[in-house]
């Protein structure tokens, strides 16, 4: 790689022209980090703030007052994607601009229904718009008018995310302000919406005073992906989305009940049969939440999937969450029907064992995402039998209790593996080492949280100093034998994490700390540690030593840390104060989005830079295009 | 068969199909001048010596993975070097070698400090004291 010998003053020397074209490939962050090097390079920076076309700053919440300088007038900026969780209605006018094509704005919850109608009069050339949390905090306001003025003025819009609770419009013009939605509307993601208001929305519907053969016209009429999160999930809403959504290719469905679902609302085998009904479907999720209450899809059972199966066989990705009276039966025919599917999910699979995954290798089924979570009944033969997909790049077998070492060595065959997450399972230290020979080389994510029978030796077993290390994201939580010298061994190891959780570990203490933060993973950092995320939550030898070794100029990245609160209000509070980038979780919280079950609802939105990735296979595709997709509203998996 | 000759006399016989991957060379060429040598006055002949070889792959070989993997390898140069490149690639209009090597810089820019960055490319610091506190109050954030 190039080095900086007799190189002299060359790079501030390269014509501005130049220095602009490398600025482009960088992010905000380190445009800004570069325009504090040298004067010239200041300049330049402040003058391509003026033409570039993606700000791209979610990692960190600015102030007004950071933020403006950094938006200036710019006709070319086509795609925005900011942090709001400083700013409030006052800097609408600094974001919202004509020019704009793509817009993700998240944490808006200072801002009022305002934001919305000021995007429908201000930006005619939308064609993605993502907005998160609008109005949430107490005392701002949304009305459905702000909801019908972005609808009517963006009238290009093809993919819509309103990640904020729409439930508490009034019904009875909720449907009408969605008559004058776009007609390219591919994509459509709610927050949170109740299945009456969907169910309403998407059936054609004759009023009092009109004839009864008016023909209203078709609602949505272009979509294709529909994500919603919803109270129930009912017979008759499924039904309706079923028939009424004539190009529907992805359908994603959450509930979150907080009583035992009623006969008439819930998901029963009759509705089942009826989707796919325009065959067009290739991705289907019907997920029960276990959010406020221990509940299932009680009424589904082996003969509504069968009925499912019967009409989807060109499906490509099937997520089952909560189906619990579903049995191998079931489960097999989803694997016999459907012979393109590459994405299989299935939590509190209560009743699913070997059986299902007996004779996959006679299929010729390629599975890339497997996920079988809660699936209590599966052994380490599943595993094996699974092991025969060779091209699976996600393995989450989180919380199946039984399953063990044997399944570690039929994973060690999977050179192809990005995620593994393990948690709860009852592997060993001498299990990890089948990992060490080649799969720990491509793996990006592994998760070994709640592994109770693993020691200090764990990490030796899976990291080997001398080996390519790709790992980023690594799980040791709730680890009862891991000590400082686990970390002290990972420091040694020099693998480049960029974030790590050590939750509720009794033995990890304040060496820890100074292990990692002493951590040089390469020559150009002097105080270590790559890390962004670190999660010390009740862990129990952190003392108030710790805290030193947290500050600045230890950790240079870190974004956020996971603390006990109690164990000393006043320095963790200094330490938030002296790093204002960095979010202190001081409660117990886990840390970042919870990107894990992310991928099972969002196959395609808002990525994070691991799962962009992971999607886009070995070739990088650079964000643009990436966002020209997404607007088309087309798979690229 | 076009000729180039670098700037300091050195001659290189290429296939047409490869003298077109330079958009310059490809007007000259239109315009007529490809009948004698086309001095490229600009670029020395150890970079336009690579620059070729770089067009001759990307013309060769339609395989995005190996051409990935081969790029890699070619752009493992010093900086300095590094910095012709981009320059030729720039005079030369060969849009592919100046994504590749302008990506190179910026790879190696992403996510580091400014004195981290000042290390790397030996940028000497000209604010003034008041300037420095000025840019870092503002840019902290950034690389925190």
């Amino acid at each position: 790689m190039a080095t900086s010998e007799a190189a002299g003053d060359a790079f501030e020397q390269l014509p501005a022209a130049l220095l602009a074209t490398i600025m482009t490939k960088l992010d905000v962050s380190s445009i800004r980090s570069l325009a504090s090097t040298c004067t010239t390079l200041r300049s330049c920076a402040s003058q391509i703030l003026h033409f570039l076309p993606n700000f791209h700053l979610l990692d960190v919440a600015l102030s007004i007052n950071l933020l403006r300088p950094l938006l200036p007038p710019n006709p070319y900026l086509s795609s925005l994607k900011v942090d709001c969780s400083k700013l409030d209605d006052s800097s609408i006018e600094d974001l919202i601009r004509p020019s704009l094509h793509d817009l993700s704005l998240h944490n808006c919850s200072d801002f009022s229904g305002k934001l919305l109608s000021q995007i429908g009069g201000q930006c005619k050339d939308l064609r993605s718009l993502y907005l998160g949390c609008v109005a949430d905090k107490r005392g701002r306001a949304i009305h459905i008018s702000n909801l019908e003025e972005l609808l009517r003025g963006c009238t290009e819009l093809k993919t819509l995310s309103l990640m904020f609770d729409i439930s508490l419009f009034p019904r009875y013009n909720f449907a009408q302000a969605w008559s004058s939605a776009s007609e390219n509307l591919t994509s459509l993601e709610i927050g949170y919406v109740s299945s009456v208001m969907v169910t309403e929305l998407l059936s054609p519907n004759v009023g009092p005073n009109q004839p009864p053969d008016l023909l209203r016209p078709s609602i949505l009429p272009s979509l294709q992906r529909l994500c919603l999160s919803v109270d129930y999930i009912t017979d008759t809403m499924v039904e309706t989305i079923s028939k009424g959504l004539i190009n529907l290719t992805h359908l994603d469905l959450r509930d979150a009940p907080i009583i035992e679902p009623r006969v008439s609302f819930d998901l029963t085998n009759a509705s089942l049969q009826q989707i796919n009904q325009h065959g067009k479907l290739k991705h289907l999720s019907l997920v029960r939440s276990q959010e406020f209450l221990i509940t299932y899809f009680r009424r589904v059972n082996d003969l509504g999937i069968l009925l499912m199966a019967d009409r989807c066989s060109s499906m490509e990705s099937i997520c089952l969450g909560g189906f619990c009276r579903v049995t191998d039966s079931g489960f097999k025919t989803i694997l016999h029907s459907c012979s393109t599917l590459y994405k299989l999910r299935v939590s509190h699979g209560m009743l699913l064992t070997n059986l299902v995954f007996l004779d996959i290798s006679a299929t010729s089924l390629s599975l890339t995402h497997v996920s079988l979570r809660w699936c209590n009944l599966l052994r380490n033969q599943a595993v094996i039998s699974l092991a025969s997909n060779l091209d699976l790049r996600v393995l989450d077998l989180r919380d199946c209790r039984n399953l063990g070492d044997e399944a570690l060595q039929a994973i060690s065959t999977l050179h192809k593996l990005k995620i593994l997450l393990l948690d709860g399972t009852d592997i060993t230290d001498a299990g990890l080492t089948y990992l060490r020979e080649r799969v720990i080389g491509s793996l990006v994510s592994l998760s070994i949280r709640g592994c109770k029978r693993l020691t200090d030796k764990c990490i030796s077993a899976l990291f080997d100093p001398s080996s390519k290390q790709e790992l980023q994201e690594l799980d040791l939580s709730n680890l009862p034998n891991l000590s400082d010298n686990g970390i002290f061994s990972l420091a040694k190891n020099r693998v480049p994490i960029l974030e790590l959780r050590m939750r509720q570990c009794p033995l990890i203490g304040d060496i820890s700390v100074m292990a990692l933060a002493s951590m040089q993973v390469d020559d150009y950092r002097s105080h270590g540690s790559s890390l962004r995320v670190l999660d010390l939550y009740n862990c129990g030898g952190i003392t108030t030593l710790s805290f030193r070794w947290l500050k600045k100029p230890y950790f240079p990245r870190l974004r956020w840390l996971g603390v006990t609160g109690s164990l000393n209000r006043d320095m963790v509070d200094a330490l938030a104060r002296s790093r204002p980038f960095l979010h202190v979780a001081g409660h117990g919280e886990e840390l970042g989005t919870d990107h894990w079950d992310g991928l099972y609802m969002h196959d395609n939105e808002e990525l994070d830079e691991l799962e962009q990735w992971l999607l886009e296979g070995e070739d990088e595709s650079d964000d643009e295009e990436m966002e020209d997709v997404q607007n088309n509203g087309e798979m690229v998996e | 068969m076009i000729t180039l000759r670098s700037s300091d006399g050195e001659t290189f016989d290429i296939d047409e199909v490869v003298a077109v991957e330079m958009q310059t060379i490809k007007h000259m060429m239109e315009d007529g001048c490809a009948e004698s040598v086309i001095p490229v006055l600009n670029v020395t002949g150890k970079i336009l010596a690579k620059v070729i070889d770089f067009c001759k792959k990307h013309v060769e070989s339609a395989k995005a993975e190996e051409l990935k993997a081969w790029d890699a390898n070619f752009i493992k140069v010093n900086q300095a070097t590094l910095y012709d490149l981009i320059m030729a690639a720039n005079y030369l209009d060969c849009k592919s070698l100046l994504d590749l090597t302008c990506q190179t810089v910026a790879d190696m820019i992403k996510g580091k400090s400014p004195e981290e960055i000042r290390g790397i490319f030996n940028i000497k610091n000209d604010f003034t004291p008041e300037e420095e506190e000025e840019i870092r109050r503002a840019n902290q954030w950034a690389f925190e």
